[in-house]
């Protein structure tokens, strides 16, 4: 072929061959050759790097549980619980999964701000440090939330070596707890003041009084899993749970048994039961259990004495486990109540066993109990801001204008402090009302660390790392304080001799290195601590729980009283948190649209009411209705809520923000507008102790609920008509 | 009745995914629906939206009212996800082959840049799971860095819906088979398994009879596949409460 090859022949091949060159490169240079790829290769099925992933705690409340976080090229994408955490084994919420909304929120404080103007942080030191400096050491107070541990024993090393006031610590969760009234009533009934510990999966029946332990009572990951445990019906009879509440909550719903009592007669019931169960026992009746009278409990309580009486076998048969909470404890006889409930568990002889009842183990590096101030302590505590007594207050993890009954009347008693510093991620209402704010880094930015208070059988000290580098020009608050004592005189100075708080957490964990059973152990300090990143905190390797002592249990006297009721109104009124919104869920928008476990409802506030009383009042869904105490007024929209006595209305908390950021602002109602200062022995604040009234508006304000389209049919969503 | 074979697996399948709900434990807590929508980036819609029903949850937690008061029960939590049916009704009704079921993991994939908005597999889902991008959602800055980078993100006029974190399934079968071994049990699960904290949701292959997905459904024994009259042999068995 070769022989026979012509220059024509050349000329014609080559230019059949230039272009089709010319068609496949697009007539461009090779270099700009780039290969397109349709798009059907989606991201799903192709590799877009490494992640890395690390422990830290979450704080989207105070229960302490560990997460693990991806992270990819410097960016947290997912929240996952640390399998290797005793407290949640891997689990976690819809606000730990949320939390992600809050370090990426559009509405985070940027940078420090003085007087609504930005500032930069040398200034802001200095700010801190004048503040420390100027004023006596009594004049100076910090109220702090109840995350951060490691903040707070800063502060409290402070205060102990320069003489301001100790910190202060609350949350609203804490508040709705009744923490102080757990903790007294154990004080009482075992001489030791501590957190009970409720053995949920190991019982063989469970009577709640009104402890809504599934959804955000102390420490819900962790009851959850209780309640697995007790419902596991492979390997042993399931479980009952007997809810004793007047609206059925979250966990009622789960209940075998919703027992719909009259609100107050809590107390009642559970001393009948007791005593019921000690006479089907037979033997000599203990004081405790001598007052009451079963039959006037039944009729008091609207609960047939044949129930009481099941009940009483239930716990005679053993393996029942009583447990007090949400509020029930809220309310005048709320101590009254968790004695007799803790007694009921004496009765129960479940004291120390599997499926009874403990006492939380205290955290690794804590001496003795310690609990968040009740509003008591809270209420005495604005006094004393009301009086000029505080010249300068710092503002940590709380927001205590949004989060205190309105008629505690804060904010108005920040006008008695000369100097309102918050250390707020948020543009919350209390932020809003301060002369400062030097925002904190997003808890995902954070060093730190978490005890865990209860849930878990282990004493667990959980650690915190940042997993990414901060977002915003925000700085940790420990090394605001630490760079201001350097500049406030000796005296602070001397008082946080630290390089910066890595150092100073470093000193609170480094003893943990040389106590026996832990379930990590190093040879030295870099090797501890990295463990202790890794891993996501130190816990003991055995169960740490303590068993009360009994011994004078049953020999008290219990009170046999019913819960006092404030005001004229014709409905009792439960304020209930939010089970996915919380007391600062509010501003993270996929929080807002996760429907409410029981009403379904999405983004805004409700009123849940008893049809038949709506209809005889003529109330129809989404009317907007008002609801009048003794200390305040809102409106909400009416719900028709099918589980809730007709004589109580409910209302959850977590909306009502006037601040927080886009998706919080203007949305829905406060109860805690509604909320008076009444308490009960404990301090706590009886918030389910009033009676209130309620009006019809003639508005409607449809609320948008996963459960129905009613929208799309309707009126349009959003304006009232 | 029309009933409809099981699809024999052929060579190139690589399993065949499945879920078991227990009802009894789920105590509706959304922490699967949050989980769902970290990991698959999903829109928020906002309260007016939401009111039209137009939320794109993929998983939801379903429950209904029994009686009036004081005898009145609500019935056990159903998370309601896609089924991942075996023969699925919202496959053969698109016109442009965006819903089709792949031979491999014997899912129903959604193929997102297929997909022209019809609507059609939506109005013929008898579980209705299927979610449409009526808006393109807003994001506002820097909430978008929170997006996982392993899963596409959607626009406007596009329908979505459950997808049994494919992308998981995916790294876990290409991890298996770089180290030359088959995926273990329990190696790997979806988001809303994960996070359940009373382990309600339980994730594997239902091929398996050895995975702990059929182990527990061999022992409780009374899961129910819902809507299965309609043939649509859906890969997800419940467990009803009580």
């Amino acid at each position: 072929m070769t022989d026979k090859f012509s220059r024509r022949d050349f000329l014609k091949l080559a230019g059949v061959g230039a272009a089709t060159t010319a068609i496949l490169t697009g007539c461009g240079p090779a270099s700009r050759y780039v290969k397109r790829e349709p798009y059907m290769e989606m991201p799903e099925y192709a590799y877009n790097g490494q992640s890395t992933y690390y422990a830290t705690t979450c704080r989207e409340c105070a229960a302490g549980c560990g997460l693990v976080v991806r992270t990819s090229q410097g960016r947290a994408i997912k929240t996952e619980g640390n399998a290797n955490h005793p407290l949640n084994l891997g689990k976690t919420c819809a606000r730990g999964q949320a939390t992600l909304h809050g370090l990426y929120n559009p509405d985070r404080v940027q940078e420090p701000q003085g007087g609504g103007k930005p500032m930069d942080w040398d200034a802001a030191i200095q700010v801190v440090a004048d503040a420390l400096k100027n004023n006596q050491p009594g004049e100076i107070a910090f109220l702090l939330g109840t995350t951060s541990d490691h903040l707070f024993d800063l502060v409290s090393d402070l205060a102990a070596q320069t003489g301001i006031n100790p910190p202060v610590r609350f949350g609203a969760l804490s508040m709705f707890e009744s923490r102080a009234t757990l903790a007294k009533a154990a004080e009482n009934l075992f001489g030791q003041a501590g957190m009970p510990f409720f053995d949920v999966g190991g019982a063989k029946a469970v009577l709640s009084f009104g402890a809504n332990f599934l959804e955000t009572w102390l420490s819900p990951i962790s009851y959850t899993r209780g309640f697995a445990g007790l419902r596991e019906a492979l390997t042993k009879m399931r479980g009952k749970l007997i809810q004793f509440e007047a609206r059925m909550s979250a966990t009622a719903a789960k209940a075998d048994e919703w027992i719909p009592l009259r609100p107050g007669t809590e107390t009642l019931v559970a001393l009948a039961i007791g005593r019921l169960a000690l006479e089907k026992r037979g033997g000599p009746l203990p004081r405790a259990f001598a007052d009451i009278d079963p039959m006037d409990a039944a009729s008091k309580s609207g609960v047939e004495i044949e129930t009481l009486e099941r009940y009483a076998e239930m716990v005679v048969a053993g393996g029942a486990l009583a447990i007090p909470g949400g509020a029930a404890l809220g309310q005048t006889s709320g101590l009254a109540l968790a004695e007799a409930v803790l007694a009921l568990n004496a009765v129960a002889d479940n004291l120390g066993k599997e499926g009874g009842m403990f006492l939380s183990p205290l955290a690794p590096n804590q001496a003795e109990y310690q609990r968040s101030a009740s509003v008591k302590e809270m209420q005495e505590f604005t006094q004393k801001l009301a009086s000029g007594k505080i010249k300068v207050l710092f503002v940590h993890g709380v927001n205590p204008v949004f989060e205190l009954p309105a008629a505690l009347e804060f904010k108005k008693a920040l006008d008695g402090v000369e100097q309102v510093i918050s250390f707020a991620t948020f543009p919350d209402e209390t932020a809003q009302a301060a002369d400062y704010v030097f925002p904190d880094h997003h808890a995902l930015e954070s060093w730190g660390y978490q005890r865990v208070t209860t849930g878990s059988n282990q004493s667990a000290l959980s650690g915190s790392q940042p997993v990414v580098s901060p977002y915003y020009n925000t700085r940790s608050t420990i090394d605001v304080l630490i760079a201001a004592a350097q500049l406030a005189g000796e005296k602070f100075a001397g008082a946080l001799p630290f390089k910066d708080e890595v150092e100073f957490i470093q000193s609170k964990v480094a003893p943990l290195m040389n106590e026996a059973g832990g379930f990590f152990s190093a040879a030295d300090l870099p090797a501890f601590m990295a463990y202790f990143q890794q891993y996501g905190g130190w816990w003991t390797n055995y169960d740490a729980r303590v068993i009360p002592n009994a011994a004078d249990t049953l020999n008290r006297n219990l009170k046999v009283v019913e819960a006092e009721f404030a005001g004229e109104g014709e409905f009792f009124f439960i304020p209930f948190v939010s089970p996915t919104l919380a007391e600062a869920g509010a501003n993270k928008p996929w929080l807002q649209e996760l429907p409410d476990p029981t009403t379904t409802v999405m983004w805004n506030t409700w009123v849940e009411i008893n049809p038949a009383t709506a209809h005889e009042l003529g109330v129809e869904d989404d009317d907007v209705i008002q609801i009048v105490s003794e200390a305040g007024t809102v409106e909400a929209p009416a719900y028709l809520y099918p589980a809730i006595r007709p004589d109580t209305i409910a209302i959850p908390f977590g909306q009502g923000h006037t601040a927080y950021g886009r998706y919080a602002a203007g949305r829905g109602v406060n109860p805690a507008d509604l909320l008076g200062q009444r308490f009960n022995e404990a301090g706590d604040l009886a918030f389910a102790g009033m009676k209130v009234n309620i009006k019809k508006t003639g508005r409607k304000r449809p609320l948008s609920r996963l459960e129905s389209v009613m929208g799309v049919y309707g009126k349009g969503l959003g304006e009232e008509h | 009745m029309i009933k409809v074979e099981e699809i024999k697996m052929s060579a190139e399948e690589t399993g065949k995914w499945g879920m078991l709900i227990d009802q009894d434990l789920c105590t509706g807590c959304q922490a699967c629906v949050a989980a769902c929508a970290m990991e698959n980036n999903i829109s928020f819609v906002g309260e007016e939206d939401a009111g039209y029903g137009r939320t794109m949850h993929w998983i939801r937690i379903e429950r209904f009212w029994e009686g009036e008061y004081p005898e009145v029960k609500m019935t056990p939590n159903q998370p309601m996800m896609c089924q991942q049916c075996g023969a699925a009704p919202c496959e053969p009704v698109c016109p442009a082959f965006a819903t089709v079921h792949s031979q491999a993991e014997q899912l129903n994939l959604q193929v997102y840049n297929r997909c022209v908005g019809t609507r059609y597999c939506a109005n013929n889902c008898p579980y209705q799971v299927r979610s449409f991008n009526w808006r393109d959602y807003e994001r506002p800055e820097p909430l978008p860095n929170q997006l996982n980078p392993d899963v596409t993100v959607r626009r406007r006029g596009v329908m979505e819906k459950c997808t049994f974190c494919i992308q998981r399934i995916h790294k876990a079968q290409d991890k298996a088979k770089s180290e030359g071994r088959e995926v273990a049990d329990g190696e790997f699960t979806t988001a809303c398994a994960q996070a359940c904290p009373a382990n309600a949701i339980t994730f594997g292959r239902v091929d398996d009879p050895e995975s702990l997905v059929s182990q527990l459904a061999k022992k409780h024994g009374h899961g129910v596949k819902h809507h299965e009259e309609l043939g649509t042999l859906p890969s997800v068995t419940y467990l009803k409460g009580g």
